[in-house]
């Protein structure tokens, strides 16, 4: 088929389409689709005992905020990686609660290595953080997919990987509201680890997943 | 064909159009956008079947993601981030090609079975062949000649020997059943 026909074809019945909203718009939709699903397995699980105390700890909210901005902001450039002509700073945007995040984890960690005498190490294996964080997330990070499918999948393996991190993330943010385990080193590798694992398994299904829509001309 | 810069509103207009689904006006643009298109990808893959399958490639990218375009943007980066990537993706593609491609040399042997390997004898079974022809009775080889060696048609044989169709056939069987006993008694 040469060109011009290809574009006859394509102009010919073509249908009305609507534009996708901003990123923006598009991230605060799926985070009123998210949202429900994640407070409900909060409160099936029931909030941790302590949860009133651990909300007065600054911590303990510094890195529930960080976890939660990250999950906003990489929602966000999740959704802008699939705006051909997207501003490329967007993509950093989630690095900003992301390093914040780590950085409270990394001094939680210090402090801990500084009292090694007197308390030893608080570490232990946890392996309930990696289905807990799967099966909070899967809502969300359906509901990701489904989203970010609609978009064009100029980079899909970063589409993919920023829209696992939003959807671990805020899965998370969950966990930890049921979950009792504040241990930095703990929360550290088992959860934030958790969430660095689905994001790098997204990631490297990318491709798969993320595919130019195929268009048959009629 | 207009300068990409200079077309870049009249281009956003007609994809707000395109968008509501007003087909000329779709047509129009792809159109235009086509040849700019062409000279990007010509400028990464020089001229040749390729460029043109790419172009049209973009054109199917570009109708398949139409609705991303945000009628409050310019154009002309949301066209340019397609065509970027879509040159990127045929450039991983025929790398991913010539990778899996293996120039394979022509092989003097295939199998290490003496059946599969004539060699040198191929020149001692073809004169002990062209032997046996020569001892055939004449019509037996006249037929052998005609159809086998000359690979003339049975029409063709018919008509260059002045015999029947069904005598060459019959002649020409009983020559190979004849050849086939005397090179059997050789080996």
């Amino acid at each position: 088929m040469n060109t011009d026909d290809l574009i006859a074809r394509l102009a010919r019945d073509i249908a009305p389409v609507h534009p996708l909203p901003s990123p923006v718009r598009r991230a605060a939709i799926w985070f009123a689709v998210a949202l429900p699903p994640v407070a409900l397995m909060v409160l099936a699980m029931s909030p941790r005992p302590d949860l009133a105390e651990r909300l007065q700890d600054g911590r303990y909210l510094l890195e529930q905020a960080a976890a939660l901005a990250t999950a906003v902001l990489a929602a966000v450039a999740a959704f802008s990686t699939g705006i051909p002509g997207h501003p490329k700073w967007v993509v950093f945007l989630p690095l900003v609660p992301l390093a914040a995040w780590l950085g409270s984890l990394g001094e939680g960690c210090w402090q801990m290595w500084l009292r090694l005498d007197s308390e030893g190490v608080h570490f232990h294996p946890d392996w309930i953080c990696i289905p807990a964080i799967a099966m909070t997330a899967a809502v969300p990070g359906a509901a990701m997919a489904a989203m970010i499918r609609r978009g064009a999948p100029l980079m899909p393996r970063l589409t993919a990987a920023l829209g696992a991190l939003a959807a671990a993330a805020l899965a998370d943010v969950g966990l930890r509201l049921f979950h009792p385990q504040d241990a930095s080193l703990m929360v550290l590798v088992w959860q934030f680890g958790t969430v660095a694992l689905l994001t790098a398994m997204a990631g490297a299904a990318g491709r798969l997943v993320l595919r130019w829509p195929r268009v048959v001309p009629r | 064909m207009r300068e990409p810069e200079q077309s870049g509103g009249d281009w956003a207009a007609l994809m707000r159009a395109a968008q509501q689904g007003d087909a000329a006006a779709y047509a129009q643009l792809l159109r235009e956008v086509a040849p700019a298109v062409r000279s990007m990808v010509g400028r990464r893959w020089g001229r040749g079947a390729e460029v043109e399958d790419l172009v049209q490639e973009v054109l199917l990218s570009i109708h398949a993601v139409r609705h991303t375009y945000d009628p409050a943007r310019p154009f002309l980066p949301w066209l340019m981030a397609i065509v970027r990537h879509r040159i990127a993706d045929g450039a991983r593609r025929h790398a991913r090609k010539a990778a899996n491609e293996v120039t394979i040399d022509v092989l003097s042997e295939t199998f290490l079975v003496d059946a599969t390997n004539p060699g040198d004898d191929r020149g001692a079974d073809t004169d002990a062949l062209h032997k046996a022809i020569a001892g055939l009775p004449p019509g037996q080889r006249q037929a052998i000649e005609l159809l086998k060696v000359r690979e003339m048609s049975l029409k063709e044989a018919s008509a260059a020997s002045g015999l029947s169709i069904v005598a060459l056939k019959v002649a020409v069987h009983r020559a190979i059943k004849t050849l086939r006993s005397k090179l059997d008694e050789r080996t």
